[in-house]
């Protein structure tokens, strides 16, 4: 999706309710004796994004799966090492039930995995879901800091720099935004490190010390990946959202009611403009949730932080396929998640969308 | 809730119940015929990227209270231009110069806080587009209850009552439910009435109609007009109308200034305007309106060549490469606005007799 | 693509007080100098190395390890194995450089072509090829060329390979998206009507339509495609070492971050400044073309 259709979604012009509208009323009147909350056009859009995600996360399943077949080599060579000999290469093959079809492998993988069983890995033996709750932990909470860090940095500047257009504020941030996005995330990390590791030491280059241990050691070790992760997302909120609100002070009717009402400048800015930009906002934030995953992969191995990146890296690394095809399955179920949770969200916070029109 | 009957404001003192006003002193309302907007040799001029719009040049004009005004002129006339310039809602590359007065207060090149003081309270305007002019987000009931509240300091319930009781006023039936619903659940003439119901939030003592039925079908232009010269009777409120149609004006106002170029070049009570129009632009634009009593397929009489750039204005009479009537002197030296007869104004050379063709 | 694509302010940041003439100067510059940058490193990277004296970016004399920058007949020092750092980083952007364009020549042709093509063609074959480019989409990106690249073996040929695989999907999706637009526009209507073999459409009227906007992308897809085969690189899944290449650099200059940092700051550098030259001149190429 590219910015265009994102700025198109975010407007609040009056067309593009319209065409929301249609794609999610689309039958006629819903009779009265339902409960609100069944007819609520939210709740039938996000029933029908489920079912269109379950066929795309299939889809996924099988290209993984795929994906893995050509892979030369297979997990038993890799464990045995360079110096095994093709005999007891296969013999560990048939142990590991890894010399039946692949059709058949797939669809035993698929059975169990529909209950909630993702196997076991074929290196370390262990079921694979114990391992990726703890990971899945450990990068979730990078990655939510990251949000956390970006929104709360890019959101005031944004505000401060469309309250003043132009001006000091908003020239420095759109150039620092703009010339950090072509900044690599690991080159930032590198150079995070580089300043705040090696030449102050207020942070570790690596480790990851868990919450249960003790909550400030964890924080202090999490500081610079979330921040390495955080700054890309906050330049590109920066400028998204300076451009929606000066867009919006600058273009839009309801703003020149809303003055001519005798509002201060903030009270517009927030009260209108801010308003309207948050489901912009809400809606790119969704959409940058599948480009952090393949920050989590680098950033982990950067920093040595046993996240689900990094167990993907060492997975692909072993060809313990049962683990890489967990992973993803996990990766695109985020995706797919975050971008029906966006509509959703969108559906029931637009009125335009929830109420319909009379 | 009783049916809400507002009495002519003038007519009592303001209690202090919540209503506008509370914190300030009652105001007193001007009596009828007194001089309510003093508007002398107003200026706009447009500056940017070098190139320099007069988009307002020298205009003069005095409403007084009670009395409909119609501004009349083609795009590009200035009409919107010098009434935004009265509530200072010009972009920031406007410069404003002249004098206007209202109530005495002089409203040209006071600070944006200042301004922000009479907005609403001194003077309102209600938009031409409804459908841009609300924020789609944001339910009707806060739209109204924003305005109010910001110049009177009351509890939300005091402003809710008096939103209910703006809502009736201005005829839309069943308040309360339109109280909580969104813009696009409502026809074009109710956004318009509730955006008439806006601008009366803080009881202006001028309400500027700026092209406000433009966008709106015949049967409901005539019944926001209509509401509109109710309200006028009710409250007392001026209004200033600002069409560029002359039908609109014959049947509304009491007095009517016609706009060119920037300037006004007549300007007299409406019956007399109609009667004995003496400035040939005016006798242009009137004899232009299609009647039935001319013969069918009949050529309408068109003015020929384009209003003149507002970059680059004559010395001499804007209209005069068009008018049928130009002397020499009307190339050489512009006319100014004088009070040919009494109440009516005119700046012309070579004004139309009555009765003679243009 | 699975990274945020940088959204260009729909204000830009405009000096309302520069006269009219000075604003076409300033255009001008917008596009030339990001152009000329990207020249002035294609340059270096592609001509230098025959013009001048630069030497070998491998087999290096381990004698000459470690040397700082400013040594005679090494401007920018040698690394850890008696390399010229600057013939690396040179060498190094012509490995990347070429995968980049690769890459995205591949997405724009194959990609573009597709999507406009499906979006042509419309009905079933159309949802099939939707449904298809969803699930790539879908698919963590990284991952997918990680695996790929790890089942192929770490080389420039199976990089390229590997990035275009999400390359293509991205392009096939902007592709189509802008043919859908454009479809109902009365000179395709009035095409399609007149009997233009599907050929002919594409060719004479949909690509010089969508063509600046697949432009555009191509730009900034060039960043994108760097930074990642840089990543690919710093994993030891893209170019494979000795082989110079920014992202390989950079992971061994991590190794001994804090006694040889420029080991990491200098293909850093490089590589900020390639993808900032593409990154503005896409936005001003999109500036220029959407303004028309």
């Amino acid at each position: 999706m590219d910015e265009q259709d994102v700025s198109k979604l975010a407007s609040p012009s009056a067309t593009r309710g319209d065409d929301a509208s249609d794609a999610v009323t689309g039958s006629g009147p819903v009779p009265r004796v339902l409960p609100a909350v069944l007819s609520s056009p939210a709740l039938r859009l996000a029933g029908r994004r489920l079912l269109t995600a379950v066929p795309i996360i299939l889809g996924v399943s099988i290209l993984t799966f795929l994906v893995i077949e050509l892979i030369p080599g297979s997990a038993a060579q890799q464990l045995l090492g360079p110096e095994a000999t093709p005999e007891q290469i296969q013999q560990l093959e048939a142990e590991m039930g890894l010399d039946r079809p692949p059709v058949e492998r797939y669809l035993d993988w698929l059975s169990a995995a529909v209950q909630g069983d993702l196997g076991r890995s074929l290196v370390s033996r262990q079921p694979v879901t114990d391992v990726l709750g703890d990971r899945l932990a450990v990068s979730g909470e990078i990655v939510g800091l990251a949000f956390l860090v970006s929104l709360g940095f890019a959101i005031p500047l944004a505000l401060v720099a469309a309250r003043w257009p132009n001006r000091l504020v908003d020239r420095v941030s759109m150039v620092v935004s703009t010339t950090g996005l072509s900044l690599a995330n690991y080159v930032f990390a590198l150079l995070l490190v580089l300043l705040f590791a090696v030449q102050l030491a207020w942070f570790p280059a690596i480790g990851f010390v868990p919450l249960s241990e003790s909550v400030s050691a964890n924080l202090h070790s999490v500081t610079l990946p979330a921040f390495a992760i955080a700054f890309p997302l906050f330049c590109f909120y920066t400028r998204f959202l300076r451009g929606d609100l000066v867009e919006q002070m600058q273009g839009e009717d309801y703003i020149m009611t809303a003055r001519a009402k005798g509002l201060g400048p903030w009270q517009v800015l927030l009260r209108h403009a801010f308003r309207n930009s948050a489901f912009g906002l809400i809606t790119i934030v969704g959409l940058n949730l599948s480009a952090l995953i393949g920050a989590t992969v680098i950033i982990e191995q950067i920093f040595s932080l046993p996240g689900i990146g990094q167990l993907l890296l060492q997975a692909i690394n072993t060809r313990d396929f049962i683990v890489v095809q967990a992973c993803v399955i996990v990766f695109a179920i985020i995706t797919v998640l975050a971008s029906l949770l966006t509509d959703v969200l969108y559906a029931v916070l637009d009125p335009r969308i929830r109420y319909g029109s009379n | 809730m009783s049916a809400v009957e507002r009495r002519p404001a003038w007519t009592e003192e303001r209690s202090d119940e919540g209503r506008p006003g509370t914190g300030r002193a009652a105001q007193r309302r001007p009596a009828e015929s007194d001089t309510l907007l003093e508007v002398d040799n107003l200026h706009v001029r447009f500056e940017r990227g070098g190139v320099r719009v007069h988009a307002v040049n020298g205009l003069t004009y005095r409403l007084r209270a009670g009395r409909t005004l119609a501004i009349v002129g083609e795009s590009g006339s200035g009409k919107t231009v010098s009434s935004r310039a009265l509530m200072g809602l010009l972009p920031p590359y406007a410069t404003v110069t002249g004098s206007a007065r209202i109530d005495g207060v002089e409203l040209v090149g006071i600070s944006e806080e200042e301004m922000r003081r009479h907005r609403g309270t001194d003077i309102a305007m209600v938009f031409q587009d409804p459908t841009r002019s609300l924020n789609p987000t944001m339910r009707i009931g806060t739209q109204i209850t924003e305005a109010i509240r910001a110049h009177t300091r009351g509890d939300p319930a005091a402003a809710k009552r008096r939103a209910l009781e703006l809502l009736s006023l201005v005829r839309i039936a069943d308040p309360h439910r339109r109280f909580h619903e969104y813009p696009h659940q409502l026809s074009g003439g109710m956004r318009q009435r509730v955006m008439i119901a806006i601008a009366l939030a803080s009881d202006p003592k001028v309400l500027i109609a700026d092209e406000a039925t433009t966008a709106l079908d015949v049967t409901t232009q005539a019944q926001i007009m209509d509401l509109l010269a109710e309200l006028r009777s009710r409250l007392g409120t001026a209004i200033i109308l600002i069409s560029h149609d002359l039908g609109l004006a014959a049947s509304y106002a009491d007095d009517v200034i016609v706009m060119y170029a920037g300037r006004a070049v007549e300007y007299a009570p409406t019956r007399i305007l109609f009667a004995q129009v003496r400035m040939p632009y005016t006798r242009a634009l009137l004899d232009a309106i299609p009647r039935l009593e001319r013969m069918s397929h009949a050529l309408l009489p068109v003015t020929p060549g384009q209003p003149p750039d507002l970059m680059a204005l004559p010395a001499g009479c804007a209209f005069e490469p068009r008018c049928a009537r130009a002397k020499p002197e009307c190339r050489t030296s512009r006319p100014p606005l004088v009070e040919h007869a009494v109440g009516h104004w005119w700046a012309c050379w070579n004004p139309c007799k009555d009765g003679e063709p243009l | 693509m699975a990274v945020t694509e940088a959204p260009a302010p729909s204000v830009l940041v405009d000096d309302e007080s520069t006269p009219v003439r000075s604003r076409a100067w300033r255009r001008r510059l917008e596009i030339g100098v990001p152009a000329g940058l990207i020249v002035l490193i294609f340059g270096a990277c592609f001509v230098l190395p025959l013009v001048a004296p630069i030497p070998k970016p491998i087999g290096g004399d381990i004698l000459e390890s470690g040397l700082p920058a400013f040594s005679p007949g090494h401007i920018l020092g040698t690394d850890p194995n008696g390399n010229d750092i600057l013939a690396r980083i040179l060498y190094g952007g012509r490995s990347s450089l070429v995968v980049a364009l690769s890459v995205n020549v591949l997405g724009l042709v194959v990609g573009g072509g597709l999507g406009a093509l499906s979006a042509h063609l419309g009905g079933i074959v159309d949802s099939i090829i939707m449904r298809v480019l969803d699930v790539f989409i879908a698919f963590p990106s990284l991952v997918l060329t990680l695996a790929v690249a790890q089942s192929l073996g770490p080389s420039q040929r199976n990089t390229i390979l590997a990035l275009a695989f999400f390359s293509i999907p991205a392009f096939a999706r902007i592709s189509r998206a802008a043919t859908l637009r454009l479809r109902e526009q009365p000179f395709m209507v009035a095409a399609r009507l007149s009997g233009t073999s599907t050929w002919r459409i594409l060719v004479r009227h949909l690509a010089p339509n969508i063509g600046p906007q697949l432009m555009t992308f191509a730009m900034l897809g060039m960043g994108i495609v760097m930074v990642i085969e840089g990543a690919l690189s710093f994993l030891g899944l893209g170019i494979p070492a000795p082989a110079p290449s920014w992202g390989n650099m950079i992971a061994m200059g991590q190794l001994s971050l804090s006694a040889t940092p420029m080991l990491v700051v200098w293909p850093s550098l490089a590589l900020f400044l390639t993808v900032i030259g593409f990154n503005q001149l896409g936005e001003a190429l999109r500036g220029r073309w959407s303004g028309r």
